[in-house]
């Protein structure tokens, strides 16, 4: 898998690469900022791009742009964006474009190399990966038709919304497959939304209806 | 009659004690002045303004006490240093030349009322006992206090019934006296009216907002280097450590190995390495929160609302331009209230009420749930009120027994 890393911070840069590179990836480039970035992508047509927020000028929302312009570029990149803090805002910027290939995580998830592999894999494979932070923030919110979830039923629509499929949420929550199915199709009639195959598409239902 | 004429005495004696002081402060002058014209006399003008001031200073002082409102009209506190500075700041401050204009009024008029409101009632003793010991004078010493010769008796009753009536009219006339001497003070001492009050209250709420803006980009830098700088660092530390542990487990699978030690220490450092970085969002979260940055504070609030565990409505205005560390508060005091709302109050509903009026930003925060809320019950209000009286805000909790609680909160934001 070929990979295009935008990280400003030199240590972090050069830890991710090593990182990579130690697990078999072929880092085919490492820019400090955006422009940098974005002619790399241009030049080497990477599988995934793993983008810090923050970056040069403004330190601000930086990454989430450049990440959305690459995507333009090249239209099926996968991007795993990696965040100082949960963002609600970037999250919701990021998704905006399609939620196929697209990750949000909080750069410290990189430390857990397991998940951090499985988020990038998922990513490159088009799936979605959030970050449990930017579920349990949506969670917090108060929404009537929520209130009629068990707890179970609740702790499923979290792996859900963070990406997991099936298989990995019956290895989290430690019941069968066929377990997690009648949970999901529970979630589905209580919530009012149309079951399907599709991880991403049950990704994006879940987020859209948790925002709405 | 007689208190007020004592209280008018009272007045000329302290104001002839300024009245001595600028005499010699007026003598220091007119020496300063003729060594001017051998030169030495400019390096004295600096320190000779300073004393000025300071006399100045201390007649102000007495007449705040006797009820007149003279407050200090100086542009700026006496931060120059070096004598063309100094000389420049003095030139450019109308009040550096009303101060010299006291002096001299005061060092002459001044003195004169006061000296004779001191020495009349001596005088006047004198005067009018003269008829009984008269003749036991020698005949060079025959003459009254104001120097009239006193020839023949009569003449001596004169002037002694003079004295008294020269007596009665300055105590009829002892209270305009203080007046007047005060009047020169009260007129020069006070700001020029053209500068008014308007531009010192102009000039403190620019030093205010200032202070605050200041204290954003302060803010901003702080979070800057702990989000940039320390967090990164951390977080390449995690990574690190992550690779090592790979490489460790490669390690001890090529060459059968346990390893077990290394690795328990590993994934200890990794554990401390990942709280380190939960804890420092933590504190970024509360110096500066990021979605106000990216926000403002209207988007900021509805999050928050959003996210209240208790339903929470927003009613905010147009807030404008406010500093930073003003939002901060006010975000701080709404999470912090709407965080005991759910814990503690037992409400169905809460809501939460911003608006500006001028130079004031008004934070409401009510609920309709049990009330009987206080600041001992470690419950975050103290932690509240610690931060907007930071700010110079005001902080009313409103919380029966049985509800409903109103947290209002007021801090001043500049205009």
């Amino acid at each position: 898998m070929r990979i295009v890393i935008a990280e400003d911070d030199a240590l972090l840069r050069r830890g991710l690469v090593l990182l990579l590179t130690g697990e078999g990836f072929e880092v085919v480039a490492a820019a400090s900022e955006p422009d940098g970035f974005l002619a790399a992508v241009a030049e080497h047509r990477p599988d995934v791009a793993v983008v810090d927020v923050r970056m040069p000028p403004t330190h601000t929302d930086e990454g989430i742009r450049a990440a959305v312009e690459a995507r333009r570029l090249v239209p099926d990149l996968a991007v795993l964006v990696l965040s100082a803090y949960v963002e609600q805002a970037f999250a919701t910027n990021l998704l905006a474009e399609g939620t196929n290939g697209v990750g949000y995580l909080l750069k410290e998830r990189v430390g857990n190399v397991e998940e951090f592999l499985d988020a990038l894999h998922r990513v490159a494979a088009g799936g979605t990966a959030m970050d449990p932070e930017v579920i349990a923030q949506l969670f917090t919110r108060r929404h009537a038709p929520m209130e009629r979830l068990t707890a179970r039923e609740r702790e499923v629509l979290a792996l859900m919304a963070e990406g997991l499929g099936n298989t990995a949420i019956a290895q989290r929550l430690v019941v069968t497959d066929g377990g997690v199915q009648k949970h999901i199709r529970s979630i589905f009639a209580k919530l009012d939304l149309a079951p399907t195959d599709q991880v991403d598409r049950r990704v994006a239902a879940v987020l859209h209806y948790l925002e709405s | 009659m007689t208190r007020d004429a004592f209280e008018a005495l009272e007045r000329l004696a302290g104001g002839l004690g300024t009245a001595i002081l600028a005499s010699m402060v007026l003598s220091l002058w007119i020496l300063v002045a003729a060594a001017c014209l051998v030169g030495v006399g400019l390096l004295m003008i600096p320190p000779m303004l300073a004393l000025t001031r300071a006399v100045a200073d201390r007649e102000r002082g007495r007449l705040n006490r006797w009820g007149f409102e003279v407050v200090t009209p100086y542009l700026q506190q006496d931060t120059a240093t070096g004598w063309t500075a100094r000389m420049r700041a003095a030139r450019r401050d109308p009040a550096t030349f009303r101060d010299l204009r006291w002096v001299a009024a005061h060092a002459t008029l001044g003195l004169v009322l006061g000296v004779v409101a001191v020495l009349m009632p001596t005088m006047t003793l004198r005067d009018a006992s003269l008829p009984l010991w008269w003749g036991l004078l020698p005949p060079e010493n025959q003459i009254t206090s104001y120097d009239l010769p006193l020839t023949t008796y009569p003449a001596v009753l004169a002037a002694a019934l003079a004295a008294v009536v020269v007596q009665v009219i300055a105590v009829v006339l002892a209270s305009r006296m203080a007046r007047l001497q005060a009047l020169p003070g009260v007129r020069l001492l006070r700001p020029h009216p053209s500068i008014d009050l308007s531009r010192q209250v102009a000039r403190l709420t620019a030093t205010r907002a200032g202070a605050l803006q200041a204290h954003a980009a302060e803010l901003r830098r702080i979070e800057r280097a702990l989000h940039d700088g320390a967090q990164n660092r951390l977080v390449a530390v995690v990574v690190t450590v992550a690779v090592a542990k790979r490489a460790l487990a490669r390690e001890a699978a090529s060459t059968g190995l346990a390893l077990d030690g290394p690795r328990a220490a590993l994934d200890e450092a990794q554990g401390a390495a990942e709280q380190a970085v939960a804890e420092l969002r933590g504190v970024v979260r509360s110096i500066l929160p990021p979605i106000l940055e990216d926000r403002g504070l209207s988007g900021a609030l509805s999050a928050l609302a959003a996210g209240s565990a208790v339903p929470c409505a927003l009613a905010a205005d147009d807030l404008g331009q406010l500093p930073l560390s003003v939002e901060t508060t006010a975000y701080f005091v709404v999470a912090e209230a709407l965080t005991n709302v759910a814990k503690h109050s037992g409400a169905r509903k809460a809501l939460v009420e911003v608006r500006r009026d001028g130079g004031l930003l008004r934070v409401v925060v009510s609920d309709d749930g049990r009330g009987g809320a206080s600041e001992a019950g470690g419950t975050g209000l103290d932690g509240i009120r610690r931060r907007v009286e930071a700010h110079d805000g005001i902080i009313t909790l409103t919380s029966p027994l049985g509800g409903p609680t109103t947290i209002e909160v007021e801090l001043p934001c500049g205009s």
